[in-house]
């Protein structure tokens, strides 16, 4: 069984050695982390300044919820397999689909280990936040809560990320559709504002969407909006999105694998 | 079995490689021309279906190096994907190893490798050793056998002085030889080798030759060669397959081929004194630069002595020289005319 992993926990201990060979972009990601943490303070300070309250959140909460989720960031940013695009993108898919390895698991295992590259950042990252805002500590079970249900949110991030990495086996170019994927994101997710802010009539639906699974279900669990009696209904609903977008991941990735046509004949 | 009983080896009577009446097509898009045809290519699509390999009938022997060749678009690499089992053929059947590759691509990938010379299976941002690290992994391939395979490679192919350099600062020459020892760790029974001499230096050129006449020689692989050098041909295949368009127009021993199609020779005179009206009735003269002549004759219907005695009659000469036809020269004249053959013609061979 451990021989049968092997290779795929190789694949990420190089992901993680190949991602530490940009140490420059180690250092921008952090030093852009705590600008964006400063930025925010400011704008949320400004608007409580002159406006009450949105929701009951006051306004320390809402500082902790930007600062977390800007260190959730870090992680649930990274697009864990922009590898497939590239890959199809210039052909050399050919070469790893010759090798005897599950491709979608080597392209897990390898996003796997990028991400975890990226995680260990948390740590400075978070230290440098703390000299500029101060992040409210949730008790114990909300705590392990929050983390259960980031965990599930990052499986929601990668198939989302796959699936979409899947259209260049028709398109080979996706960066206008990704980047029309990070603008939903980011305003669906509920990285930048919370859901909470939104209308009554359309909060139903984007607490619907996959987006809302990622970022603002553990969100919220960690701000204390979503309590304990609530937690199973929202992680479920995680649950039922991982499984729904790894059926689509499946079924689209046979269908892409099917058509692997590299240039040249 | 007791020491000088040599086992006969894993040889068996059925060839590693197998193809029958193989084919396959290709939809591609049709669209208009300019900027009109490439927007209305968004909306209509019109299929037009491009054949890339008819018919073909391969089988190959453990053991055997053959060169698989012909010009560019002829359906090599189309060939080579099917035999690994990335590309699924529209007809016929494939037998690589005891195994169909696209419908057990893992396993059959297991019994393989592959190098392209266009292409590196080495990770980019890392030394060349992790590269090897990982295959090993991927491979399964045994502690001990890993260790012996790779001082091995590193010795035969010169490695050590590059095996802790990432791979993206390495020379073609390096890579190309890191890409070898690469494909071959785990003991492949058969490599694909997709041009692996493209862009090297002479030196360079030599070393991965002289590799893969090793592996083969060594350990028994079966290569598969495509190429347009055709020097690698001459050096390493006893064997070439030629295609072109498709179709199989050539499968036999490259002696054969020389003397099927390279039925012209040169001969090279050096007359005493130059001679600018040359003339000998019914030879062919291909190139004339006195005190030089070239003359060209078919030796199925003239020898070298006869033709040298009938200059000789008439002028008085210093030296001769007899050129053969280059395997070149003999493929591209294929190339060229090959299309016109009767098809039976190369098939009785």
């Amino acid at each position: 069984m451990l021989a049968v992993l092997d290779p795929y926990f190789q694949f990420a201990l190089k992901a993680m050695a190949r991602e530490s060979t940009y140490r420059f972009e180690v250092f921008t990601s952090i030093a852009s982390l705590a600008l964006r943490v400063y930025l925010l303070r400011v704008v949320w300070v400004a608007l409580y300044a002159r406006n009450a309250a949105p929701h009951g959140v006051p306004l320390h909460t809402i500082i902790t919820y930007s600062a977390v989720a800007l260190l959730m960031g870090l992680i649930l940013d990274i697009d864990q397999t922009s590898l497939l695009h590239d890959k199809l993108h210039d052909g050399s898919i050919v070469v790893d689909f010759m090798k005897p390895i599950s491709v979608p698991f080597y392209l897990f295992a390898d996003g796997t280990g990028e991400v975890l590259f990226h995680a260990a950042l948390i740590v400075p990252s978070l230290a440098l936040a703390l000299l500029i805002v101060h992040i409210d500590v949730p008790s114990a079970t909300v705590l392990g809560a929050f983390a259960l249900s980031f965990f599930l949110g990052y499986f929601v991030g990668f198939f989302l990320n796959f699936i979409l990495n899947c259209v260049a086996f028709w398109t080979l170019e996706i960066s206008a559709v990704q980047l029309i994927m990070t603008w939903v994101t980011d305003l669906l997710g509920g990285q930048i504002v919370p859901l909470l802010f939104f209308p009554a009539v359309v909060q139903n639906a984007i607490f619907a969407l996959p987006f809302a699974a990622m970022f603002s279900t553990p969100l919220l669990i960690y701000i204390g909006e979503i309590p304990p009696e609530r937690y199973p209904e929202v992680m479920g609903l995680q649950v039922a999105w991982i499984l729904a977008l790894g059926l689509i991941a499946t079924v689209i990735w046979r269908a892409g694998a099917r058509r692997v046509v590299v240039q040249g004949g | 079995m007791p020491e000088g009983f040599a086992a006969p080896g894993n040889r068996s009577l059925m060839p590693i490689i197998q193809t029958r009446a193989l084919r396959k097509t290709f939809r591609s898009v049709v669209r208009g021309e300019g900027l009109a045809g490439a927007v209305g290519a968004l909306f209509s699509r019109h299929y037009e279906e491009k054949v890339a390999v008819e018919n073909v009938n391969i089988s190959i022997d453990e053991g055997e190096v053959v060169g698989y060749i012909g010009p560019n678009g002829a359906g090599k690499s189309t060939t080579i994907k099917m035999l690994t089992g990335i590309l699924v053929p529209t007809s016929g059947t494939i037998e690589v190893a005891g195994i169909v590759p696209h419908e057990k691509r893992r396993q059959n990938a297991r019994n393989i490798g592959v190098v392209f010379g266009q292409r590196s299976q080495l990770y980019w941002d890392l030394p060349l050793r992790e590269s090897f690290e990982l295959l090993r992994a991927i491979y399964r391939v045994p502690r001990a056998q890993y260790r012996e395979n790779l001082d091995h490679f590193v010795e035969i192919l010169d490695l050590d002085r590059f095996m802790s350099t990432p791979v993206r600062q390495l020379s073609l020459g390096e890579r190309m030889r890191g890409d070898f020892a690469a494909a071959l760790l785990h003991n492949p029974k058969i490599v694909y080798l997709d041009e692996p001499t493209i862009g090297l230096d002479v030196v360079a050129k030599e070393a991965i030759r002289a590799f893969i006449a090793d592996i083969n020689k060594r350990l028994g692989t079966t290569v598969i060669l495509t190429t347009h050098d055709l020097a690698d041909v001459e050096r390493l295949c006893r064997r070439i397959i030629l295609i072109d368009e498709g179709t199989v127009i050539y499968d036999g021993k490259l002696e054969r081929l020389r003397d099927e199609y390279g039925t012209h020779r040169t001969l090279i005179v050096h007359l005493k004194d130059p001679q600018p009206d040359f003339d000998l009735p019914g030879v062919e003269i291909e190139h004339a630069e006195p005190p030089t002549v070239n003359l060209k004759f078919d030796r199925r219907t003239t020898t070298a002595e006869a033709l040298i005695r009938r200059v000789t009659e008439r002028y008085a000469i210093t030296d001769v020289a007899i050129v053969e036809p280059e395997i070149e020269d003999i493929v591209r004249r294929i190339y060229l005319e090959g299309y016109q053959k009767p098809p039976a013609r190369a098939s009785e061979l």
